[in-house]
This record gives C-alpha cells, structure tokens and sequence, in this order.
C-alpha cells in the first residue's frame, strides 16, 4: 500500500502513541511501514522517553511475529545498531529474538552479542546466539552460550532444548563423566538437567539410564547393559510409591511395618550387589512419598503416622549403607525442603501419566544435588577459600565506619555474616584451607579479626592473610606461591562485582562465584558449591590448618638459619615409610586424585585398583609418612613400584607440595633403591609424564643420578642401575622403614 | 505468547516455521517425552492446568489451539 505510507510521509513528526496504531492500519505493507516509522523514530529519538521508546520497539515485534520481510528486518537490525546503547535492553532482545535473523552473517551476530551484552540473561536472544556460534562453527562458544540459556531459563522446555541442540555441537573437551542413572521411576527428564550440571563444571558427561523399572534386574544381572557402561557414579532412585504401591490407602499398621522392612532390604540388597562388581561411588535416594499421611493430622499422634515410618525407614537405610563401600545416602527430603525456586515437588497427573516421582521443577535442584557428588569424584574440589573482608566476612566498611560501626554480632543486621562466618569455620573443620584478600589498612583490618568480639573466625583461622592496596589477583598468586597450591585450587569471594570481574578476567582459574546482593544470602551460595564437596575426610584434611601453620613456623626458622643445610638438619625431620594397607588406602587414593604438582606420571589410579595392587606380590604401594619438630604432616607421598624381573619400575610417584624441599622425595627414592637392590633387581626405572602442572617434578630423576633413555607415547623412562649404588639417604632425615617395606 | 511460539520453544523451532498443521507426526523431537514438556510448558505459559484427556487429544497446533480455547484461553493474534 505504497498510498497510505506516502499519505503519512508528508504528515508531520507523529506523538509515539499513535506509532502502535498507525503501525496496524499498514498491517498489510508492514515493511515499508517499518521503513518509514524508522527513519521517523532516527529523526525523534532523542525526545522519546524509554517508555516511548518500548512501545514502539514492542509494535514491531507484533509486526515481526506476523510477517517482517528481509528488507524490514535489516531496517530494524541498522537501527539497533546504530542505537543500541539507547534503546531499551530488554525490547531490543525481544525483538531481535523473534525476527527472522540470517545468524550466519557476521554482522547480524554483532548485532547480537552487543545487545546481549546488555540483558545477558534474555533466553530468547540466547537462543538466537546459540545458533549463530553453531552456524558459524564456534564450538566453544555454543557449548557456553547453551549452559548460560539453560541457567537463564531452566524450565523442562529449555534445558530439554539445550541438551538436544548440544548433542549437535563437536564435544567440548574436558574430562569425561560416566554416569548411571538406575530407578523405579522415569528419570529420563533428569538427564538433561544432569547434563547440564556437569558441562558448568567443565566435565563432558556420558549418562546411561536403565531401562524403565529395570534397576534391579540391570544390578544383578551378569551381563547387562549397566555393567557393560561401567560407571564412575551411579544414582539408585528408587521411590517408596513403587515398592510400597498400598501407601496410596491407609494400609494397617502390622501390613505397613512389614512393607517398609522389606523395601529397605530389597534397596539395601541391590546396593551391596552394586558394589560388589562396580568400583564406582553410589548415591542412594532416601526415601520420600508423593502422598501425605491419610490419617491426617492424626498422624502426629499415631505410633504407625507415616512421617515417623518414613524417618525410620532412612535411618535403616543409612545405617545398612554405611556398611558398604563408596555408598552415600542422598537425603531427598532434604533436597525438597531446601530447594530454591517454587512449585510443587509432587505433579499428580505428571505421575500418573508419565510415572514422574520427582516434579519437573524438582528436576534443576537434583541434578545439583548430584552434582556434588560429581565434583569431587572428578578431584575437582578446591582447597582454599579466600575471603574479601568489608561487606564479606563483616558489613560496613571498617577503615571508614570503625571498629564499632562495623555488622557483626549475634543480632540483625550483622548476625548473617556470623552465620557465614560459622560456615567457612565448619568448611576449614574438613580441610578445605581460608585465606584473606583486602583491600585495606592492615591495622584497621587485623584489629577487627583479633579482638572484635562477634568475629568467629580469628587470626589463626587463615593459612594466609593478605591486607593491602595491591591489586588482588596480584595477592592470590602469591596465597597460591605461599600456600604451595594452583590457582585452580582457590575460590574467591567478594562481594563487590567489580572485584569479581577482574578476577575472572586476570585469574580465570581461580573459581570466583556470583555473591547476592544480600549477605544473608551468602551462606547458602557457598553451601551450593559442587567444587566444596568432599567424598572422604581424612586424618589430614582434619588436620591441614594445624599443619599450614606449622609451615609458617618452619620458613620463619629458615630465615634464621644460616644455610639450609642447617635449617633441614634442625627442623629434626622424620620418616616413615611403609607399605598401603586398609587404613592408609582412602588417603592413598585421595593423593592420587588431587595431586597435580609434584605428580611423575599423574596417573589417576582408581580405589579398587590400588587396593588390588596393595596386595599384589608384583607390585608395591609405599606410603610414606613425616614429620618434624613443628608437627606432623601426614601420610604425604605414595610411590607405586611394579617389580618387573631385571628392574623395578615406578609407575606413580606422588607427593604433597607442602613438604617439597625437605627430602622426603629422596628418602622414598632411596628406599625404593635399596628394596630393589635387596630383591636382586639390576636397576630401578622411573617413568615420567609431563604435565602442564607438574614442573616441580620435572628434574626429580635427573637430580638424583637416573638417565633418559628413552620412552614412547609422552612417557619418558629414567634408569639407574643399581651396580653405581643405591640413592644417597638425605643426611638430615631419621628414616624409619617398616618391614616388608 | 501464541501457541506457535510456545511449540517452537518446546521443539526449537522458529516461530514462522510452526503452523497448525505441525504436529507429533512431522516434528521429530516431539516424541512421548516431548509431547510431556509440552504439556508442562503450556500450562505454565497460560497459567492452565490441562487434563490427561487434554494432552492426549493435543497431538497437532490446531488441536493445541482447540483445547485452549475450550479451557478459557486467550493470546494475542
């Protein structure tokens, strides 16, 4: 209708309001329409208000949901891309996310990731930038754009969507994750969710889900398709509902009791056939019922109420899994009452239609439930949290409201960085180590954590303090030189987000996670971390801040030794070196999954496995164990010795970094050297794989007489013969080696 | 939101690409498992709470559209 838009040409500049109208009347030239509003809204913009601006840019996108030609589109693109710091964000991505865009010209994703930039959690302009990185053969960026889609809008739909479209995507590297899901339900809708949880990890899942109610048949089988997977993790779902169908009724008492004894044997029975021929962890859901207690109120007076019968049950059942290997109860009642985000946990007629136990929006909150269990299989738990202080550990800002004006107390506001204070405690009670990073007067800083009377946390309580002007990421390199750990194993907390940008952007291995506004809400954003999860808690996780300070203790007598032969030689060092055996195995294991520096071959051995060579006549663990006048610092380094005829070959030679320097290395070495000698073997061989992170290893068998000859797949193989003598034991190390060692 | 759009969110489609003649038949991804996300997503969209018999009988967008209309629902067209 080129008329009625040159009838508009001649009228002059329109008041906005009539836009939305005059728009509707040119439905049918919708594209000239558009032509021509565009060049009216260039020349008008500057007087329009947002509001104005939003209407205008929200008849458009009823236009563009009609009909919007190529020549109409490219029209709205040059406007926002003329305009797009003035425009409103949000129209903007509406409308962008619903025009017919070609995401394969460059231009047009510009376009996008500018306005993006700017409402960086809009779902629909996600999606349109999803498809522009996998047009465009951007792997990596569309595997980070699905997980951002998928966080900013995590209803079944969408995350259903992501999964599917990734699947599409080249794998995105990173570990790998093979992951059973076993239940009486269907737990397929989980997968996605799950999927989902390991790729914001970094992991590259491969799930495996049982056909439907076949968990026990698939456990107990001897060739099923569950073995043939092999997992590294299983979750068993099994729902009460299902074993216990008469729960819908009200069942009599006596029926009740002997139902529930026999579901808790049946579960408890399959999950110690599960570990009988897998080495994997296994998760067990507690139980929980869709339906509430027929007896109604009265159930809290009734000795057969359902809440207590239930409670009874899961204290059955994780008093029976206890007893078995690498077995967890996941409390799944728990899961609900915590849960953020609303809905109901239970859809009826999702359950009956679709044999849904666990509610589509339960669904996000499992998958993170799992994957702390995840995390930490995948040795991907940090050691350190370090902490801001203003507006972190305390509120207020203490250098300008003083010691006094400063929140911090058992009352509110103030008692909710207590509580996260209290929580970073319990964290440092299982190992995982505190640090400080702040901008701030020393004095002012260190006059709150000494003697401020609601700090929880005290001076001891950190393995390392940094208060100063200096940049931060500067400060976390040198926590990490101090505390002899990576980067990669430091989170970083702060509340101010301009801190956290340039920590991302300076350190992006260092985990810096988003902190609410609202402090009280800081707790539970540390307590839903996967990377602070841990499987096992050792003597020496229980113990590390003791020996962190220790270690402060002994550079300070360095400084005041006069060569270092003398400061090793009165640190008083001790030894002991044995074989691994039940009671040593969890930590055995535990080095060997976390240690990245001073790792020869950084082979990832698996529990079972080790303890299978523990015993084995052909092979020999060592463990060993030292301590000094300071404190005792653990079982610290493991070597694992295959004793081929001829030459005795190290296959893993595993140390923590703390006690780097001090010998401990070469009094293993040394033993290893002389077993062989004993034994007859010619020469002991050292294998060596280089690693992006294991520099400190890299001269371990040059320093100590070893020579390369050789070696092939990016192993290198380091001989000493044994006919030039044993390893030299350092002089200044008691060594005590146990029989048989 | 029309229902259009609501299919192609399920299914990952474009808006202009989902018709009333679209259905469990012509798009692949709508499956037993998809045509439950549906389900799900069209309740939340339009605040409705959709029968068994409802879901069954919504195997196309113009039986989506019917079983809409029949439970009150209205969206911009």
């Amino acid at each position: 209708m080129p008329s009625a838009s040159s009838a508009l040409r001649t009228r002059k500049p329109t008041a906005p309001a009539r836009f939305s109208t005059l728009l509707r009347q040119l439905k049918d030239a919708v594209p000239e329409a558009v032509a021509w509003l565009l060049d009216e809204e260039a020349a008008a913009r500057a007087q329009w208000s947002a509001s104005e601006l939003t209407g205008l840019l929200q008849d458009l996108f009823t236009a563009a949901e009609g009909c919007l030609s190529d020549a109409g589109t490219s029209r709205v693109l040059d406007l926002v891309r003329r305009y797009s710091d003035v425009l409103p964000g949000r129209a903007t991505a509406d409308l962008l996310a619903t025009l017919p865009l070609d995401v394969t010209d460059a231009g047009v994703r510009d376009v996008v990731r500018r306005v993006l930039e700017r409402q960086p959690h809009h779902a629909g302009l996600l999606r349109v930038a999803c498809e522009g990185a996998i047009r465009s053969g951007d792997g990596a960026a569309a595997h980070d754009l699905l997980t951002r889609l998928a966080r900013a809008d995590d209803d079944l739909a969408t995350v259903r969507h992501v999964h599917r479209v990734r699947a599409t995507v080249p794998a995105a590297g990173g570990p790998t994750a093979r992951i059973a899901l076993l239940s009486s339900f269907t737990v397929d809708f989980l997968v996605p969710y799950v999927d989902l949880e390991c790729r914001a990890l970094g992991l590259t899942p491969q799930i495996y889900v049982t056909p439907f109610n076949s968990w026990t048949q698939e456990v107990l089988a001897e060739a099923s398709e569950l073995r043939r997977f092999d997992p590294e993790i299983a979750f068993l779902a099994v729902s009460i509902d299902d074993l216990v169908p008469a729960l819908a009724g009200a069942p009599p008492a006596a029926d009740l009791e002997q139902a529930g004894d026999a579901a808790v044997e049946r579960v408890l029975s399959v999950a110690r056939a599960f570990t009988t021929w897998s080495g994997a962890v296994l998760v067990v859901h507690g139980f929980h019922s869709a339906y509430a207690d027929p007896l109604g109120v009265l159930g809290g007076r009734s000795p057969s109420g359902r809440g207590r019968w239930l409670a009874e049950l899961n204290a059955r059942l994780s008093d029976g899994l206890r007893d078995l290997p690498r077995t967890f109860l996941l409390d799944v009642q728990d899961v609900l009452v915590r849960r953020a985000g609303g809905g109901p946990h239970d859809n009826p007629k999702m359950r009956h239609y679709a044999s849904l136990r666990l509610g589509d929006r339960v669904l996000g909150e499992m998958a993170r439930c799992y994957a702390r269990y995840i995390a930490p299989l995948k040795g991907l738990t940090r050691k350190c949290v370090v902490v801001d202080l203003d507006n972190t550990l305390w509120g207020g800002v203490v250098g300008e409201d003083g010691p006094q004006g400063i929140q911090l107390g058992d009352t509110a506001p103030g008692v909710e960085y207590q509580d996260f204070q209290r929580y970073l405690a319990a964290l440092s009670a299982r190992g995982i180590l505190l640090a400080v990073n702040s901008k701030n007067n020393p004095d002012d800083a260190l006059e709150i954590i000494r003697s401020h009377e609601g700090m929880v946390l005290r001076e001891d309580a950190f393995s390392a303090v940094r208060v100063n002007w200096r940049p931060k990421p500067e400060n976390m390199v040198s926590i990490a030189e101090e505390l002899n750990i990576g980067l990669d194993a430091l989170v970083f907390l702060d509340d101010s987000p301009e801190e956290r940008a340039l920590m991302r952007e300076s350190l992006p291995q260092v985990l810096t996670p988003e902190l609410p506004t609202d402090p009280a809400l800081y707790r539970q954003t540390v307590e839903a971390l996967p990377q602070l999860q841990t499987l096992v808690v050792t003597e020496t996780d229980r113990t590390r801040v003791e020996q962190y300070r220790a270690r402060r203790q002994r550079e300070q007598a360095r400084d005041g030794a006069a060569s270092l032969e003398e400061f090793l030689h009165s640190l008083e060092i001790t030894v002991e070196i044995a074989r691994a055996d039940d009671s040593t195995l969890p930590r055995v294991h535990q080095l060997f999954q976390r240690t990245n520096q001073f790792n020869l071959t950084t082979r990832r051995h698996e529990l079972d496995q080790l303890a299978a060579w523990a015993r084995d006549p052909g092979w020999r663990l060592y463990t060993v164990r030292s301590r000094d006048r300071f404190g005792d610092h653990g079982l610290v380094a493991v070597g694992l010795v295959r004793l081929d005829r001829g030459a005795w070959v190290i296959d893993s030679f595993v140390m923590s970094c703390r006690v780097i320097s001090y010998g401990v290395e070469t009094a293993l070495l040394a033993t290893v050297c002389e077993a062989a000698a004993a034994a007859g073997a010619g020469a002991v061989i050292g294998e060596f794989v280089e690693t992006r992170k294991n520099l400190p290893a890299r001269d371990f068998y040059a320093r100590h007489g070893f020579t390369a000859d050789g070696g092939a797949d990016g192993v290198t193989r380091w001989t000493r013969s044994l006919a030039d003598g044993a390893v030299r034991r350092p002089p200044w190390v008691a060594l005590v080696v146990a029989d048989g060692a | 939101m029309a229902p259009e759009a609501v299919v192609g969110k399920v299914f990952g489609l474009r808006q202009g690409d989902v018709h009333d003649g679209t259905s469990n038949r012509t798009v692949a991804a709508w499956d037993s498992l998809g045509h439950v996300t549906l389900v799900l997503e069209l309740e939340a969209a339009y605040g409705v709470a959709l029968s068994t018999s409802d879901a069954l009988e919504m195997t196309d967008v113009a039986a989506i559209k019917r079983v809409l209309q029949k439970r009150g629902v209205e969206w911009a067209r």
